[in-house]
């Protein structure tokens, strides 16, 4: 049956894209209906009709569907009315209707409505929160600190953070979780009527949602905390997911404001998992699962002394030998492949040790580096074979450090030898003096030289490359804005990968890499990536270092796939490396918590010298920050997450780098607690994929593309 | 067994046409795509376009080459003053601008409408464009920031 439900907001004004995007790419049909108003006397303007919100042919009309979701929310309990309207199919149980999810919804004891107050159920379990009485009817969450801005509207930063626990499945897991907030910015969760609760667990209730029979099923709590140091716990009767009888009330699911799903478009949904959580408690079964995967960027670097990291280039490969072990036996068990994208020109062109070639063979290095860096290296390449790791070429030699087209010449620019475009061969580096489509190409015109050169749908002889080649030497001056150059570049990094050892330099049957600096290039090389067998890459929306192009708004060129980007490491790019959840002398983005703003009202760092609690305020932030954005990417964006792991990783302990984070029992450098951010939030997303058996699996980089096609189109 | 040669072709007043490149499938080539949906925050910095970027090399959309004409059609939830912009060029086959800055197709311009009000601007307003790439700029002269939202179409 084709799954379908029924979306109801106030105005288009406010609609979140976010919401139908996510349910075009799952294959779920949707209806949109909107609400005149906002009391319980407003008319529901439907396909089929205008009707009053407690029409009984409503009721019918939403008999048709899975669900109908309620999308309007607020962040102001005092408001007197929003979604009054609802108050009635709160009493539509019966086992023909529909399942009504209500995230984060607005029931406020402030609601003057009469006729709201007069029909909603008696027997409902949860607090009316009270705007006069916030003390007595919801629980602070989250360490009870505001944002310093609404929280509801919060994108890839200022995460609240909880471990949710989830009691019919028995997980647990961190998501970002807010049932409800208030001017005072501060996240609430809810406050249960045992009395009432239990009653309606005594009551027999037969509908398809109702997976344990009864009228009222407690679906999350915050998980008790697992060390001693955590010291924020919830009384018995708070919760953050309830079902009364077949209406689910739900925490915050999608910031209400008018969000663009498009290609430019970076703010994140991070709230989308309480989305998918409601659908398939409402028995919604979509057409298509959506595949999770994860990238690295630079699976194998070392910082030397000159960054001033905690480690030596040998700790730093003793770490990242142990938690590529990790991923990779990871990446075995769930069926996924963790895409590195290998710093290629190392050989011809860099000999930092950023450079994957470099650490490994440059014998300025200590011996025990460059054998512990091989260690690593071999891990990468029989990942590659068995299809855990696959690898691709990712460069930041060229282009002035920026990759692709990073800059508009590649200055001082060294070829690798051999093969079609290497030395000693002279080659076109730019493109000929004249350009004519051969269709309109006179005879006896181009010179004997000329070459038919195709990109895209667009086809031309090109002629008269005088001081427009290579010479035979090995470095010249590169420019980069033609296919010529595009194609030496990307057989030098072809070369490069099969020298290292790699079968291929395409992420084996993926066809993929993710490129440096998310720079794609442009047309000419998305040309050059499809002639060496390439299927996609991972890109900016602003491809080039130099910004003067923009990837096609369906990131989809000629068959050529376009894969979106979002970074979910614990520091920033400009720290180079993570001190750590929270390290006050840290740089600017040196740790996660200054790095995305978890910092509320100085709750963590104000206590970090003595509270222990807020590491693990900090780390439960830090967890449902990634992993809320590495959610939106694969149901909202069908992108790609990725991570640095040298950079993310030199935080951890190196007595058991990929230990599970234990507070201020194990330390890693600087003295602060150890974390390892590819156990952790890989563990953290494999809890909420096992949440959602039937809207996510674990795949790969093949099936995010596979499925771009089949709803990008 | 001989291979055979697969050709691909239509029907075409009643002859086997063969598709080539100056032969294309009659598929219906007139449809309009949409090319942008955006939400602008409409503030008076200088060059902004409507993805909110202030590079001034940057394209609000690229590729565009296969259409006459773009229609934009917006919403504007202030009247606060506001003018806008485009800018256009043309690209080598490779993609790369033929050369730097743009061509000014139209001066900055008054963004007609008040308080949430709609507004649909064809680009460029007379004639045929086929540009590769446009950049679409709005600043706010007077009052307060608001929200603009934007859906472009192409037409071929």
């Amino acid at each position: 049956m084709t799954p379908k439900v029924c979306l109801v907001m106030r105005q288009f004004g406010l609609f979140n894209r976010a919401w139908t995007q996510i349910l075009r790419n799952l294959g779920i049909d949707y209806t949109l209906c909107t609400a005149t108003g906002v009391s319980a006397g407003v008319n529901i303007q439907t396909p089929q009709g205008v009707l009053s919100a407690s029409n009984p042919d409503l009721r019918g009309y939403f008999r048709q569907f899975d669900a109908v979701i309620l999308c309007d929310n607020t962040n102001d309990l005092a408001a007197t009315s929003l979604i009054n309207y609802s108050v009635f199919w709160l009493r539509w149980n019966d086992t023909e209707d529909p399942a009504f999810l209500f995230f984060n919804p607005h029931f406020s004891a402030a609601i003057t409505d009469s006729a709201y107050n007069s029909n909603f159920p008696s027997d409902f379990p949860i607090v009316r929160p009270d705007p006069s009485d916030i003390a007595g009817t919801l629980y602070p969450a989250d360490g009870g600190s505001a944002t310093s801005v609404d929280p509801l509207i919060q994108t890839a930063t200022r995460a609240r953070g909880m471990c949710v626990l989830f009691l019919a499945e028995n997980i647990r897991a961190h998501v970002q979780t807010i049932c409800n907030t208030h001017t005072n910015r501060i996240p609430y969760y809810w406050r249960l009527d045992t009395a009432k609760h239990s009653a309606l667990v005594s009551a027999a209730y037969t509908h398809r949602v109702a997976r344990n029979g009864r009228a009222g099923e407690i679906l999350a709590v915050p998980a008790p905390p697992t060390s001693s140091e955590d010291t924020e716990t919830y009384p018995t009767d708070c919760v953050v997911a309830y079902r009364y009888r077949n209406c689910f009330w739900l925490p915050h699911a999608m910031a209400r404001t008018p969000r663009a799903v498009n290609l430019w478009d970076a703010d994140v949904s991070p709230f989308v998992f309480w989305l998918l959580y409601g659908l398939q408690l409402a028995g919604v079964r979509p057409r298509y699962r959506l595949p999770v995967q994860i990238e690295t960027s630079r699976p194998l670097e070392a910082l030397d002394a000159s960054f001033n990291p905690p480690y030596s280039l040998r700790e730093q490969c003793d770490f990242l030998l142990a938690s590529w072990d990790w991923m990779r036996e990871f990446a075995r068990r769930k069926g996924t492949a963790i895409i590195g994208g290998v710093t290629t020109g190392g050989r011809d062109r860099n000999t930092s040790s950023r450079q994957h070639w470099a650490i490994l063979y440059n014998t300025s290095f200590p011996a025990e580096a460059r054998e512990a860096a091989m260690r690593v290296h071999q891990i990468l390449v029989a990942g590659h074979r068995e299809g855990t790791t696959p690898c691709g070429p990712h460069d930041y030699t060229i282009g002035g450090g920026d990759g692709l087209w990073g800059s508009a010449v590649s200055a001082g620019y060294i070829r690798h030898a051999g093969r079609q475009r290497g030395t000693p061969n002279d080659v076109p580096i730019a493109r000929g003096m004249y350009c004519v489509a051969p269709h309109v190409l006179p005879a006896d015109v181009a010179d004997r030289g000329a070459q038919t050169v195709q990109v895209g749908d667009i086809e031309m002889v090109e002629w008269d490359f005088t001081g427009r080649t290579s010479g035979t030497g090995t470095t010249f001056d590169l420019p980069m804005d033609n296919i010529h150059a595009a194609r030496m570049i990307i057989e030098g990094h072809i070369d490069e990968m099969l020298a290292l050892g790699f079968p291929d330099g395409y992420c084996a049957g993926h066809r993929y890499t993710n490129t440096a600096a998310n720079n794609s290039g442009g047309e000419c090389y998305w040309q050059a990536l499809k002639e060496f067998g390439f299927r996609g890459v991972r890109s900016s929306s602003n491809c080039t270092g130099i910004n003067i192009k923009r990837v096609p708004p369906n990131r989809i060129w000629h068959g050529f796939h376009l894969v979106g980007d979002e970074a979910v490491d614990n520091c920033s790019s400009g720290a180079v490396f993570s001190r750590g959840l929270y390290l006050p002398s840290a740089p600017s983005g040196g740790d996660a918590v200054r790095h995305y703003l978890l910092d509320h009202g100085s709750d963590i760092s104000a206590n970090w010298a003595t509270g222990q609690v807020a590491a693990w305020r900090a780390y439960r932030r830090l967890l449902c920050q990634t992993t809320g954005t590495w959610l939106h990417s694969a149901v909202v964006e069908l992108s790609s997450a990725y991570f640095h792991p040298n950079q993310s990783l030199m935080c951890v302990s190196l007595a058991d780098a990929v230990a599970p984070f234990e507070g201020w029992s194990r330390l890693g450098p600087y003295g602060t607690p150890h974390y390892n951010h590819a156990v952790e939030l890989l563990e953290n997303m494999d809890a909420v994929v096992r949440l959602l058996p039937e809207y996510l699996y674990w795949g790969t980089i093949t099936d995010v593309m596979d499925h771009r096609e089949r709803v990008m189109g | 067994m001989p291979l055979t040669p697969t050709l691909i072709g239509h029907i075409s007043q009643g002859d086997a046409r063969a598709v080539s490149r100056q032969n294309r499938l009659p598929v219906d080539a007139t449809a309009p795509d949409t090319l942008l949906v955006a939400t602008t925050t409409v503030t008076d910095a200088a060059n902004r376009d409507l993805l909110e970027s202030t590079s001034t090399e940057l394209p609000t959309l690229d590729g565009c080459m296969q259409y006459r004409k773009l229609v934009w059609f917006y919403f504007r939830a202030s009247d606060a003053a506001t003018t806008y912009r485009v800018l256009a060029r043309a690209t080598d086959h490779n993609g790369a601008p033929l050369g730097a800055g743009w061509q000014e197709i139209v001066p900055a311009t008054t963004l007609p409408g008040g308080a949430n009000s709609w507004g649909r601007i064809e680009i460029p307003s007379a004639g045929d464009g086929y540009y590769d790439q446009y950049r679409i700029e709005v600043r706010r002269t007077a009052g307060s920031s608001y929200t603009l939202t934007s859906k472009i179409v192409g037409v071929r």
